[in-house]
């Protein structure tokens, strides 16, 4: 047997895999200086990687086979909870941030109590309802979310320093990107380390076969909370960093159509079965929707969204980054992680 | 003290009752195959055993304990696993990852695969003959590749005690001939069999006891060939004969 020489079908696509992500970061840390100072430009990437982000965290509960249509739901509560904390008691961000993440593990928890027993489109339905619960009540509970005025005027974020070195994030559109670009890489090794470990496999193996992971030792409802709460407080936490950065949210907006729609349409087109997919995708199809089909199109411009799905199932139905992978998602060669 | 006991097990789904009051001990080392026609409640007899279904009456004992209403799971751990009649690979997943899966969360937990657990799932491979697919995805395999892989992933929990459903099932003779030996090596790495065979061609051969079903009742257990015949048994399996008919009646 060819044991000593584990090299076969998935190994001949890593290195173009492995130069597009390698040339992606570099044009993404090269950004500001390509964009020529143009705020517009570097905002726009901004926004698109916090998309890019959000998606990373939603894929952490598709991979297990659990789609999601109200990711908004805790995107929102994290942006209301860390917004509204900082606002009211003049505590740094910094601080609320983290709190945002632990609020919608709550929310989570409260989706959990009713959902638990859902599966597929069930599941994605009632996550698609339960968005209206937080949306409702911060839009009418004035006395403590400021209802539909929304919060204005929110801290941003404070600078940083280390040593000698002074970052600032809030004061500039450089800042702000940077900001995001070092949380994304960070949050990018995080769920990496998360589905490549056995978690990983355990949630993988749990949206092929539930009865069969059960027979297999793997407790299926832990593991399903389990990367329910990891993806919902990410998402709270991604909602709270925009907030911040934004400095001014609302309602419609942080709990709107768009922070639950984006994560599944980059995941479709991306690939849902890959780490790093849904976030190319985003990354890409946000700015050409805001560069190209924007100023074509101001009325209807989101219906590329609509036409890449469509196009992404027909053609494409693993995306196209796990069609560059060949369906690839965790690999385990020798025993390490890859 | 017997591996399993089965005592007095029913199920009833609704008004129909999947197995009546069945009574059964399986010995550590044994080879047992269940038999039956279509329907007599075979599956879901390894339903209850692996806490799948929950019986509407009765118990089941695992080494002397009470695993009647465990979790699917936390059977397992006790030493059970089992096969599918539908074979159940984790289809978008490689071939390998099928059987380190069923290595790793049957023992002790540990975060990142370890080079032990792909070692043994290699093996295991090799063992159903499967260790040139181990790149492949699970859901590109033939139907007896599926199985196999079924037997592996099974395996690799290190399991007391293994069910098999139906593993055989619409195989070539050869295919049935190399199961045998595979359900026989597994018997020499320690494992007491349970295998639902409908046409018995696999459990003839291997099996050292015949448990048969039919409409949910036990109507024969003992040696293979007395089980082959018994009056019940041959009528369960081709109808009933003209002078035969009066009795069947009285049923």
């Amino acid at each position: 047997m060819t044991r000593e020489q584990p090299t076969s079908a998935p190994m001949k696509h890593l290195p173009l895999a492995h130069m597009v992500l390698l040339l992606g970061l570099a044009i993404l840390l090269a950004l500001p200086l390509l964009s020529g100072g143009n705020d517009y430009i570097l905002q726009v990437f901004t926004h698109a990687l916090l998309l890019a982000i959000l998606a990373l965290a939603w894929n952490i509960l598709a991979i297990s086979g659990s789609i999601s249509l109200g990711h908004a739901a805790f995107f929102g509560v994290g942006a209301y909870t860390s917004g509204l904390l900082s606002l009211e008691s003049g505590v740094s961000p910094w601080a609320t941030i983290p709190l945002a993440g632990f609020a919608a593990a709550v929310i989570a928890l409260g989706v959990w109590l009713f959902c638990r027993r859902l599966r597929g489109a069930y599941f994605a339905l009632a996550t698609l309802a339960f968005v209206e619960i937080p949306r409702v009540l911060t839009d009418n509970w004035d006395g403590l979310t400021r209802g539909s005025l929304g919060l204005v005027g929110l801290p941003g974020l404070p600078a940083l320093r280390f040593g000698s070195h002074y970052f600032d994030i809030g004061a500039s559109s450089v800042g702000s990107y940077y900001f995001v670009l070092v949380y994304g890489l960070l949050l990018l090794a995080i769920v990496t380390l998360i589905l490549r470990s056995n978690l990983g496999l355990a949630l993988q193996a749990i949206r092929e076969e539930e009865t069969a992971a059960a027979s297999l030792g793997i407790q299926v409802q832990g593991y399903r909370l389990l990367a329910l709460l990891l993806s919902a407080s990410l998402s709270g936490i991604t909602g709270a960093c925009y907030a911040h950065l934004v400095r001014y949210i609302e309602p419609g907006m942080v709990y709107g159509l768009h922070f639950s729609a984006t994560p599944v349409i980059f995941a479709i087109c991306g690939g849902r079965f890959t780490i790093v997919g849904p976030a190319l995708a985003a990354l890409l199809l946000y700015p050409l929707d805001q560069f190209v089909f924007h100023p074509l199109l101001p009325a209807g411009h989101e219906f590329l969204y609509g036409a890449v799905i469509i196009l992404a199932i027909l053609f494409l139905p693993s995306g196209f980054w796990g069609q560059l992978r060949k369906g690839q998602f965790v690999s385990i060669k020798t025993g390490s992680i890859e | 003290m017997s591996l399993l006991r089965l005592e007095a097990l029913s199920k009833r789904f609704g008004e129909h009752w999947a197995l009546k009051e069945i009574d059964f001990d399986l010995e550590e080392g044994e080879i047992v195959g269940l038999v039956g026609p279509n329907g007599a409640g075979k599956t879901t007899l390894f339903n209850l055993i692996t806490g799948r279904h929950k019986p509407s009456s009765g118990r089941v004992w695992f080494e002397g304990k009470d695993i009647t209403f465990y979790r699917p799971h936390e059977i397992q751990r006790y030493g059970i696993s089992r096969t599918f009649q539908s074979s159940r690979p984790f289809a978008r997943m490689r071939v390998l990852e099928n059987v380190v899966v069923g290595r790793i969360f049957s023992g002790k937990f540990h975060l990142f695969p370890h080079t032990e657990d792909t070692n043994m799932a290699r093996q295991l491979l090799e063992l159903v003959g499967l260790a040139h697919k181990e790149d492949a995805l699970a859901g590109e395999l033939t139907l007896s590749e599926r199985r196999r892989l079924d037997l592996a992933r099974a395996l690799a929990t290190e399991p007391k005690l293994l069910l098999l459903d139906e593993v055989v099932a619409g195989f070539s003779p050869l295919a049935v001939k190399q199961a045998a030996e595979l359900v026989q090596r597994a018997r020499e790495r320690g494992v007491t069999l349970f295998i639902v065979d409908h046409f018995m061609s696999l459990s003839l051969t291997v099996s050292d006891r015949l448990l048969a079903l039919d409409h949910g009742e036990k109507i024969a257990e003992g040696k293979p060939q007395e089980v082959m015949r018994n009056r019940k048994v041959i009528r369960a399996y081709l109808g009933t004969r003209h002078d035969d008919e009066a009795q069947s009646a009285e049923r």
